[in-house]
């Protein structure tokens, strides 16, 4: 907004430092991988999700269907995203790009998930959102200093939070703070959803840099690759 | 407000000068030459774009090859059965139908014996309304040059390590200026490898599984498919040309070769959508024999 105040020559300041704005972005970009899985998601702080009637009631529903069969695990039986924040426990690795400018892209290699975050803009208002739907949500970001914070809402209502099936409604949104610490990335994830939950709740996801991985292709049932280093992964 | 004006003034050069630097060399944070920036903001790379008038050419292309001016090209469509794309029978108000590979030109004698068997039994299938999409629309992964038929936009990620293109949900990554792995993994785009040539980008891809077929027409490879694309700039930037050339000894006599162009779409505020989840839209409500989209029987963990 104090952008908003200065003239002509200000311009040509802010133009020349946008048009430098990933240089000076700090950088975050390379291949990540997990080093822990675990099916059910763990809250910051301990405990459990604070879960409302309504999302006790559909997490018990989710459970029931998960373990009798009768309800489909769709993002590991049809190969569908996975959804956030059940993405970011992903066991496979991924790759993070800041080119081109104005956009971060994360890039997952369990079924090539692609999550676009635009830069620097607004986030569309939630009803607009909700009638376009998207697995992964539609995401807007900015840098808080190191910190990449990514906002994002309009979710596609098909998926759980995470592999136990914890629910959550379609006016579910999330608010990402990324940063690299030392060699790692950190992916801290706040939950709103005052339809299922009765207070906000975050989780904290951990991954190693590694240069030395590629991403490989991924196609539904087909054989990928070893992930018998990342503890909690139960291999079918 | 002297101080201002010589900010200002100082700020311009500044941006002029960086303006006029990327003419100069490789754009550092892409690592593309200047006349091969594919992944400006808002820039897409469409497949088809629909033409002002009905133009039978034109919607021809819509998810085809397009043959070379000489010498062997890919396989088309078998004379006595003209094929219809659902583009062409939209413009021509006539009935879409389904391919059937001519086996009796210069492309069909090319073919090994068992890749003609495949493509023989494929056309009988086709014939009878049967089994009559392509591995793409039947939401498998489609190899390479398979991939390029897709006349949906496709996204360009540049960064001086890899190439990523990104397109209809299908995802392949191009290492620069690496050579081949001794012996890589089979799989579904291979290991592609790839260098700028002054403002050509040239793709060098082996190790491909041997599940994919190279066109719609449904004609088979071998795990030694070797696939070489170009991809350049031409007409002035608005179009991206893609030639490449399939050589495969354990199924085509002689190499062959074909061009996938598409056009530069741009709008600033353009990015890529999340790709449409295919397998969900992929029952074969009308029971005409398709095949089936890939489902996890046992899901990885």
């Amino acid at each position: 907004m104090k952008f908003f105040r200065v003239g002509g020559a200000g311009w040509a300041v802010v133009l020349f430092l946008s048009a430098h704005g990933a240089a000076a972005a700090p950088d975050i970009a390379g291949t990540y991988w997990a080093t822990s899985y675990s099916a059910k998601i763990d809250v910051v702080g301990g405990g459990e999700p604070p879960l409302t009637d309504a999302g006790k009631a559909a997490y018990a529903i989710n459970r029931a269907g998960l373990a009798d069969g009768s309800m489909v695990d769709r993002a590991r039986r049809l190969c569908v995203p996975d959804g956030v924040p059940r993405v970011l426990a992903t066991p496979y690795p991924f790759e993070v790009f800041q080119v081109p400018t104005g956009q971060v892209t994360l890039l997952y290699e369990m079924n090539h998930q692609v999550r676009v975050i635009v830069m620097d803009k607004p986030l569309a208002k939630l009803d607009s959102l909700m009638g376009d739907p998207w697995y992964n949500g539609h995401s807007v970001g900015r840098w808080d200093g190191d910190t990449l914070v990514v906002e994002s809402a309009g979710y596609n209502e098909t998926t759980f939070l995470d592999a136990s099936g914890l629910p959550h409604s379609a006016a579910l949104s999330t608010l990402e703070r990324i940063r690299k610490v030392g060699d790692r990335l950190e992916d801290i994830v706040t939950i709103h959803d005052p339809q299922m939950y009765a207070g906000d709740w975050q989780a904290r996801f951990l991954y190693e840099a590694r240069a030395d991985v590629r991403i490989e292709d991924y196609a539904c049932n087909d054989t990928h690759r070893d992930l018998s280093q990342v503890s909690g992964v139960r291999t079918r | 407000m002297p101080g201002r004006l010589l900010v200002g003034a100082l700020a311009l050069g500044a941006l002029c000068a960086s303006a006029l630097l990327p003419a100069l060399a490789a754009d550092p944070a892409t690592g593309a030459p200047p006349g091969l920036d594919l992944s400006a903001p808002g820039v897409a790379w469409f497949g088809f774009v629909p033409p002002k008038a009905p133009d039978y050419t034109i919607a021809h292309a819509f998810n085809d090859y397009t043959s070379p001016p000489s010498g062997l090209g890919p396989v088309t469509d078998d004379p006595a059965h003209p094929f219809a794309n659902n583009e062409v029978a939209r413009e021509m108000r006539i009935t879409s139908t389904y391919r059937v590979a001519d086996l009796d030109n210069a492309e069909g004698r090319n073919l090994m014996p068992w890749v003609r068997d495949a493509l023989r039994r494929q056309n009988a299938l086709a014939l009878a309304g049967r089994n009559g999409e392509s591995r793409e629309a039947r939401c498998w992964e489609t190899g390479v040059p398979a991939f390029h038929l897709n006349p949906g936009p496709m996204y360009v990620i540049q960064t001086a390590k890899e190439v990523v293109l990104l397109l209809a949900g299908r995802v392949r990554h191009i290492w620069l200026d690496v050579p081949h792995s001794a012996a890589p993994k089979p799989s579904w785009y291979g290991e592609s490898v790839g260098h700028y040539d002054g403002d050509t980008l040239v793709v060098d891809t082996i190790g491909f599984n041997d599940r994919t077929f190279v066109d719609s027409y449904r004609t088979p490879h071998t795990d030694k498919l070797h696939v070489v694309e170009r991809f350049r700039l031409i007409d002035d930037g608005k179009t991206l040309e893609v030639a490449f050339t399939v050589e495969d000894p354990g199924a085509f006599y002689q190499p062959w070769s074909g061009t996938r162009n598409r056009h530069r779409v741009a709008n600033p505020n353009n990015r890529m959508r999340e790709p449409d989840v295919c397998s969900e839209v992929s029952e074969d409500y009308f029971n005409l024999g398709l095949e089936p989209a890939p489902t996890a029987e046992k899901p990885d963990f």
